[in-house]
């Protein structure tokens, strides 16, 4: 045996530099956690995150034509559309919507399909409920969005 | 189970043997203990502290992907397949989307193969985080795990720019990848390539050199070269035995081939061996993305796929190079939009055979170490 | 028996005195202020280990979590308490009560300071390995009783372990109070007062002497006591990731922990005994350096300064607090704390108080420090293996320990030695 890895041993030179390495972790600078509710995690644009339904800005309408490709591209077969034709314009619109959002996955596959851009996963993420009740969505929640949610102490 | 008689064949009133003689003591090693990796349950035949035997109980996380396959569209059960090694779902989602390709003859861009490889990768240093994190933390050492899940995090920022997703990312859709790289991908993913280095040279100060580690690791769940062949054993558990056999060079996919980089490989097949191939493999795969991103090409990121997918009546096999060994994905169709049959080879599920005989005639802590590091993913192993 | 209040004026201890009163009050104070102790020092251990796991830990109750221990306590004490159905009742119900026992029977001989102990037994550091090799018991019984596998053989581990341990410890220690008795009376000293009060007269602390046969020492002890007290890298009879919790796995709720407070009462204990011993006790450093009345007195000065510095940070940091109405709360706690810390550092200034009290400080600050090497041994290294751990305690720790031992005692008595080897060679 040679004598530096002997003396390296004797000396603890092993031990002292994973030490060393924790020691130095304890600098406020390396310091990663993020404060939750008081300090809101960054989100990616293309984050896949609460269901909505866009809105025509001007009109109020909404965007969907009542095709129904979200209901058929989705894996969990959880998005429920009727539809109907306008007698008028022999247009077909949507009737009613339905999302449940408790056995969605965020696949994104239902925004894929979406021919006219309505249906989207938003950047929002606090889906959090006390029940599965709440937690099936229609239209009217879809195009409103999520209410904003208080924390307090 | 196989062994239905496994709890009675102890010696417990043998004749001409007092009440003090000694008996084997059976313990059960989960579904809950810390460190099962989830819901593994491992039935310890022992003697003291000496492991006579083992016996796997698994499937407390089975949640028949299989079938589910047969029930969806091609394109459908794309997110399903995240779900099974949820630690390396990039790697699940381009076994089952090259699986698809190869049955339907797509010629995937050249652009979008780049985009595969730098996400994979970074997939992998994604698994080997995790791997190592939990590893040390089942020998003991508490802080590596958090140390590699800072780490993890920065990779999991980039695959949520990406696609939106941290860890079920569907990153990639049949025929290509759904998103182009972001603004400022190419500089993030070298950024953090960067950056990286430095934190594993300190991974390396906290564990290889120390002496406790090496105690805990040199000679254990010691797998030979023919055992691991013969039990089927792939990925890094397979190259920590010595067998020089990674998928990205003995069948290149995806492009590998354009890419220079080594296999590394151990020399006795012990758990330090396996440690060494793991970190060596975080560095290649480093290389492997700086070379990708140098090198993306530009072009179109999606092949010409029809929009409801009927492969011709055929099979196909497909396996590539997951964090954790060789991931398969065989696919018949019967011409429908649907699957007639989805098998999956799970690494880990294979991996995990090889327990019994690592651990057979060592210690209860062993076995803790040989479960982390034969590196398994309960999702993986029950499907 | 003397006058009561007159105690006050002597100085020696209490079992010196002969007041069974003010023992009593000693022993009263002693454990309330280790319990405070050990509550700090589990808010501490998870705010050092945070740090050093680059997070922040507790920060949520009370400013910066000050008050998690309190809130860790009532959830302990309002827990159900689980008696498993096929547990030894007596035995089960006993363990943990004898576990805390012993843990806190050690301090009765610590001296914190010169007139600051129970009592100054003359076989104090026998009493000590004595009653710290008693916990064992506690922990088998809590193993055997709860009839369950993994506690079991966490009793086992630990019976082993303690048992192997126990005989470096010994040697180590005897080689400490060999050096005692080197002096020109020849005559040593058990009393953990008398060894601090042979190192004060010896001029130097016995870490520092026969260099390095006292730092061999005093490293092997080091070792032997971490094993001894069940923490990393030897924490095997509580293994978590082995043995789930080791032998008190089935324990709940307040049983639990009793064995908690036992586990810090007996590392703080334990790093007294070490301290006294090796790092000169209640001694200020530096006595021959920087001896005199002024360096006296600015070493009496400096527990007022290091409270005085830590109210400063905690109102820095409350005026600095966020002001937003939900931090409020924490603000207004953090000066409240930071007040009453400067309070105390006020009252330490006192010329009277500073006198008495600066022993107790230095005594604590040694202990402190052996308090985060804990600590930063359990942020860093991995785990023995059982069979390791019995290979270091027997084949490295022993011959080492019985080397030093020898060694100490043939430079302890060189000069005779040489002039009987000169008598013979004539």
């Amino acid at each position: 045996m040679s004598v530096a890895p002997l003396l390296r041993k004797i000396f603890l030179v092993d031990l002292i530099k994973g030490l060393s390495v924790t020691f130095r972790s304890q600098h406020p600078d390396e310091l990663i956690t993020e404060q939750y509710p008081l300090e809101r995690p960054w989100i990616a644009e293309r984050y896949r995150g609460q269901p909505r339904m866009a809105v025509n800005p001007d009109t109020g309408e909404s965007l969907c034509n009542g095709c129904g490709a979200c209901a058929l591209a989705c894996p969990e077969k959880l998005i429920t559309v009727t539809s109907d034709r306008d007698p008028v314009t022999k247009k077909k619109y949507m009737t009613s919507y339905t999302y449940d959002v408790s056995r969605c996955m965020f696949c994104g596959l239902c925004q894929e399909s979406c021919p006219t851009d309505c249906i989207e996963l938003s950047q929002d993420y606090e889906m959090a409920l006390y029940s599965r009740e709440g937690m099936t969505l229609d239209r009217v929640r879809l195009e409103k969005g999520p209410e904003p949610t208080e924390y307090a102490r | 189970m196989s062994n239905s008689n496994f709890y009675d064949d102890a010696p417990v009133e043998a004749p001409g043997k007092t009440f003090l003689d000694s008996t084997e003591m059976v313990l059960n090693m989960g579904p809950q203990h810390p460190s099962t990796h989830g819901v593994l349950r491992v039935i310890l035949k022992l003697d003291g502290e000496k492991v006579l035997g083992t016996e796997c109980v698994i499937g407390y996380l089975h949640r028949g992907v299989e079938k589910i396959a047969e029930n969806r569209t091609y394109a459908q059960f794309n997110p399903y397949v995240d779900r099974m090694d949820y630690v390396a779902a990039v790697s699940n989602g381009l076994g089952y989307c090259g699986a698809v390709e190869k049955l339907i003859s797509a010629e995937v861009p050249k652009r979008a193969e780049y985009l595969r490889v730098i996400l994979t990768e970074l997939n992998r240093l994604a698994s080997h985080q995790v791997w190592l994190g939990t590893h040390a933390l089942d020998i003991g050492a508490i802080t590596p795990l958090f140390y590699t899940f800072r780490e993890r995090e920065e990779i999991l920022k980039i695959f949520e720019k990406y696609c939106g997703a941290r860890l079920t990312t569907h990153a990639f859709r049949i025929g290509g990848c759904q998103y182009d790289a972001y603004e400022g991908f190419d500089r993030e993913v070298l950024a953090f390539c960067d950056a990286q280095d430095p934190r594993l040279d300190e991974y390396e100060e906290l564990l290889t050199t120390n002496r406790i580690w090496v105690e805990r690791t040199k000679g254990v769940g010691i797998l030979s070269a023919e055992d691991a062949i013969a039990l089927g054993v792939t990925g890094p558990v397979l190259r920590g035995s010595g067998v020089r056999w990674d998928l990205r060079k003995a069948q290149p996919y995806c492009s590998y081939k354009d890419f220079d980089f080594e296999i590394p490989i151990g020399l006795t097949g012990d758990t330090f061996d396996r440690y060494v191939v793991r970190i060596q493999e975080m560095r290649q795969s480093l290389r492997i993305i700086r070379q990708a991103v140098a090198g993306l090409p530009e072009g179109p990121i999606m092949a010409k796929v029809p929009k409801v997918l009927k492969p011709p009546v055929g099979e196909v096999y497909h396996s590539i190079e997951a964090p954790k060994g060789e991931l398969g994905y065989y696919i018949v169709s019967d011409g429908s939009t649907q699957p007639y049959r989805v098998r999956v080879r799970p690494p880990s599920f294979v991996n995990l055979q090889a327990l019994d005989v690592m651990v057979r005639g060592r210690l209860v802590a062993d076995v803790v170490a040989v479960i982390g590091t034969l590196d398994i993913v309960l999702g993986e192993v029950d499907r | 028996m003397r006058p009561f209040l007159d105690y006050l004026h002597s100085s020696v201890t209490p079992g010196e005195y002969g007041s069974y009163l003010w023992a009593v009050i000693y022993i009263l104070i002693i454990f309330a202020v280790a319990s405070v102790a050990v509550m700090l020092m589990t808010w501490l251990e998870r705010k050092i280990l945070a740090h050093m796991q680059v997070r922040l830990g507790p920060m949520r109750v009370g400013p910066h979590g000050l008050l998690q221990p309190i809130a860790d306590a009532l959830k302990l004490l309002t827990k159900e308490d689980i008696l498993p159905d096929e547990a030894d009742k007596v035995v089960f119900w006993f363990a943990p009560v004898w576990v805390m026992m012993i843990a806190f029977l050690n301090y009765v001989v610590l001296p914190f300071g010169r007139t600051h102990a129970v009592t100054d037994m003359n076989i104090g550091i026998l009493f000590v390995l004595g009653v710290s090799s008693l916990s064992v018991l506690g922990v088998i019984m809590a193993g055997w009783s709860s009839n369950s596998h993994y506690p079991l053989m966490g009793a086992l581990r630990s019976s082993a372990q303690m048992v192997s341990y126990e005989v470096a410890m010994g040697l180590a220690i005897v080689s400490a109070v060999l050096m005692t008795s080197l002096n020109s009376t020849g005559t040593g000293t058990l009393s953990m007062i008398g060894i601090v009060e042979a190192q004060k007269a010896a001029g130097r602390w016995y870490i520092f002497s026969m260099f390095p046969l006292g730092l061999i020492a005093f490293l092997i002890f080091a070792i032997a006591m971490i094993a001894e007290t069940n923490r990393a890298p030897f924490d095997l009879p509580e293994a978590e990731s082995e043995l789930v919790a080791g032998f008190h796995t089935e324990y709940s709720g307040f049983r639990w922990s009793l064995f908690f407070l036992a586990e810090y009462a007996a590392m703080i204990g334990i790093s007294s005994v070490a301290v006294t011993l090796w790092l000169g006790g209640y001694l200020r450093p530096f006595p021959n350096l920087l001896s005199g009345h002024s360096w006296d007195l600015a070493f009496s000065l400096f527990p007022g300064l290091i409270f005085a510095g830590m109210a400063l940070m905690c109102l820095i940091g409350a005026a600095r607090m966020p002001k937003i109405p939900q931090m409020k709360v924490q603000t207004i706690g953090l000066w409240l704390f930071g007040g009453v810390i400067a309070l105390i550092a006020v009252v330490l200034f006192l010329p009277g108080v500073r006198e008495r009290v600066q022993d107790i400080f230095w005594f604590a600050a040694k202990v402190a420090a052996f308090m985060y090497l804990y600590i930063w041994y359990r942020g860093t290294f991995p785990r023995y293996r059982f069979d390791q751990l019995m290979k270091l305690g027997w084949k490295v720790l022993l011959p080492v320990s019985l080397a030093v031992l020898i060694l100490t005692a043939l430079v302890g008595i060189r000069q005779d030695l040489s002039t009987v080897l000169m008598g013979v060679l004539r």
